[in-house]
């Protein structure tokens, strides 16, 4: 139940986020889901060893949060729930592939190593780019914009309304969970015996939170199809948002730069 | 079993959002001609929201230290039909991608496919309706929701096999993976199995009709309360998500497991031929078309891995990080110039 509310805080802290004001939020949700894309794709298309290759990469997430002023607590703390996994696979790593990569001052490093921390590298860049997304785009733009790239309606409106009823479910848990740990102070969790009236209520609760949504939606205008915003038109700073974002980094691609650096000492 | 970006290439990643992509549209259409309704969404949205939790709760499978989550597919398909369902599981897999990077962007697709459509789509229909359609007794539930759900998941986790060989990850030999995917989607499928038709046998207990009319194929709106059917729900995904939390565990889940034990790592690296291809593209296109970095490092080092090279990743690092603090001090600056 207590992970319940970390869950919602989670949710909101983004979308919180995508209503700053800055170079970044500004620009138009088309260019940053496109530009969010083609990184996540360049990343995921090199090998598991080019670690090197890929060091150039940490720019799009650097100077993105500079730009967005996101901070990196919530971005590192996101990357945290998907590192346990990530560093049980890379230690397996480790043991299994014992390969030399390559020798520094006589200790040698394999190939497993390296890989362990590509694993870490690449999960940081995917996560922290997909995050970075939902962080600088609100989530009305993001679903307007997922609508007019033709994307079912009743698709849209469906997955705005899940993201709420979300919060709506878990928020009374927790809201509950709460009150009962206030008026049980020798007990550490939820007892067996009151569990029957503790779900009891709270299906009650969450049932009628459901309905007063739906019904203030109803209040508001709220036929069936969601309205849309004003149409956005593409400005010169959306193009150059999109230049900027994509095409170092297919360059980079293209290009050995890591190689390119050797080949000059 | 949510695929991550690094099991797939670039090339598979995008077929299978192809064929995603697809079934949201056929699903979202079928939705729409049915005229199911604006009655409908809220449903549809509250049993989304209940896959979501209980899909956040992972359970252990004794024995094996894996363990695994819900996909819930069957389940949303028995309560709102195959493609509600699909159209539901699908904005929960794009929620989780989005806000708790489970699930990759660029695997999306295959998620859908292999937790969604494969489930609600094929498994459903095909199996489910038929064992239902003579008549509904719980044993037949019981049945048709464990059948459905083992032969969706062998079937989901098989996909996953076969995306990650066609996408050319090397690493994993296809006997061994299969292998060990599948007995362990079987253990996962039979548990889910078996908490899907409690569930069910719930919501059959309390309003029959809803379960029925989706065997059937006609819209629940009109003949049900969407109230009841909230209220059902919502007690099912406390009950569900009250019970598996005492079995929720920080064990990889059953994919996780499958792949640590077969190729010794989790992450896939992308096959020969597919890195020769780009190596000659990269040459092609290089700055220095007679540098080949793959013979580079001969003397000691396979990668062309160096000092120099080393060096040149911290400088990047470090460059990017001053890169980001002089952004970060500029930006302060004028916000304290306009206070």
């Amino acid at each position: 139940m207590a992970n319940m509310r970390s869950k919602i805080n989670e949710i909101y802290a983004l979308e919180q986020l995508s209503g700053g004001d800055s170079a970044v939020h500004r620009r138009h949700p088309l260019v940053k889901l496109v530009s969010a894309f083609v990184y996540i794709v360049l990343v995921v298309s090199f090998g598991r060893t080019e670690f090197l290759r890929l060091a150039p990469f940490v720019f799009y997430p650097v100077v993105l949060m500079a730009l967005s002023e996101t901070p990196w607590r919530i971005v590192l703390g996101r990357m945290a729930l998907a590192l346990p996994f990530v560093i049980v696979a890379g230690a397996s790593n480790i043991i299994f592939d014992r390969a030399t990569a390559f020798t520094i001052g006589g200790i040698a490093v394999s190939f497993g190593t390296v890989s362990f921390f590509s694993i870490l590298y690449r999960t940081f860049l995917c996560v922290t780019a997909v995050l970075l997304l939902v962080a600088v785009t609100p989530f009305a733009q993001l679903t307007d914009q997922l609508r007019r790239m033709h994307v079912p309606d009743v698709f849209v409106t469906l997955f705005e309304m899940i993201y709420r009823y979300i919060g709506v479910l878990l928020d009374e848990a927790s809201t509950m969970y709460t009150a009962y740990m206030l008026r049980s102070t020798e007990h550490r969790g939820l007892q067996m015996a009151h569990m029957g009236s503790f779900v009891g209520q709270l299906l009650i609760r969450s049932y009628d939170r459901a309905e007063r949504v739906y019904a203030a939606m109803k209040c508001r205008g709220y036929g069936g199809a969601a309205r849309r915003g004003a149409r956005r038109k593409l400005q010169p700073a959306d193009y150059a948002y999109l230049a900027l974002t994509c095409l170092p980094f297919i360059l980079l691609r293209l290009v050995d730069a890591a190689a390119v650096f050797e080949r000059l000492f | 079993m949510h695929m991550a970006d690094a099991l797939l290439s670039p090339a598979v990643g995008g077929a299978m959002y192809a064929l995603g992509a697809a079934a949201v549209t056929y699903s979202a259409v079928k939705v729409k001609k049915d005229d199911l309704g604006e009655k409908k969404l809220p449903v549809m949205a509250v049993s989304g929201a209940f896959v979501f939790a209980a899909q956040m709760i992972n359970f252990t499978i004794p024995g094996t230290g894996s363990s695994g989550h819900i996909g819930g597919g069957v389940l949303l398909a028995a309560m709102l039909g195959g493609a509600p369902a699909l159209l539901t599981i699908a904005a929960v897999l794009i929620i989780q991608c989005l806000f708790f990077a489970d699930g990759g962007l660029l695997a999306l697709g295959a998620n859908i496919f292999n937790i969604g459509v494969i489930p609600c789509l094929l498994a459903f229909p095909l199996i489910y309706k038929p064992i239902l359609k003579r008549g509904f007794t719980f044993k037949r539930l019981t049945a048709a929701s464990v059948i459905t759900v083992v032969v969706g998941l062998q079937l989901g986790a098989f996909g996953v096999v076969l995306e990650t060989l066609a996408s050319g990850v090397t690493e994993l030999p296809f006997g061994t993976f299969a292998v060990l995917m599948q007995p362990i989607h079987l253990a996962i499928g039979l548990i889910e199995g078996i908490i899907t038709a409690a569930v069910l046998g719930f919501v059959y207990k309390m309003r029959p009709e809803i379960m029925e009319s989706t065997v059937a194929g006609t819209p629940v709106g009109s003949q049900v309360s969407v109230k009841r059917v909230i209220t059902v729900l919502a007690a099912a995904t406390v009950i569900v998500g009250g019970a598996l939390s005492l079995f929720a565990s920080s064990n990889p889940d059953g994919l996780e497991w499958a792949i640590i034990n077969t190729a010794g790592t989790a992450e896939l690296e992308a096959a020969d031929d597919i890195r020769q291809s780009a190596a000659q593209l990269q040459e092609k296109i290089s700055f220095m078309p007679d540098y080949d970095y793959a013979t580079a490092g001969e003397e000691g080092s396979s990668t062309g891995t160096t000092v120099a090279g080393i060096v040149g990743g911290a400088m990047t690092f470090v460059l990017a990080g001053v890169t980001g603090l002089l952004i970060t001090l500029s930006k302060k600056k004028k916000g304290a110039a306009k206070a």
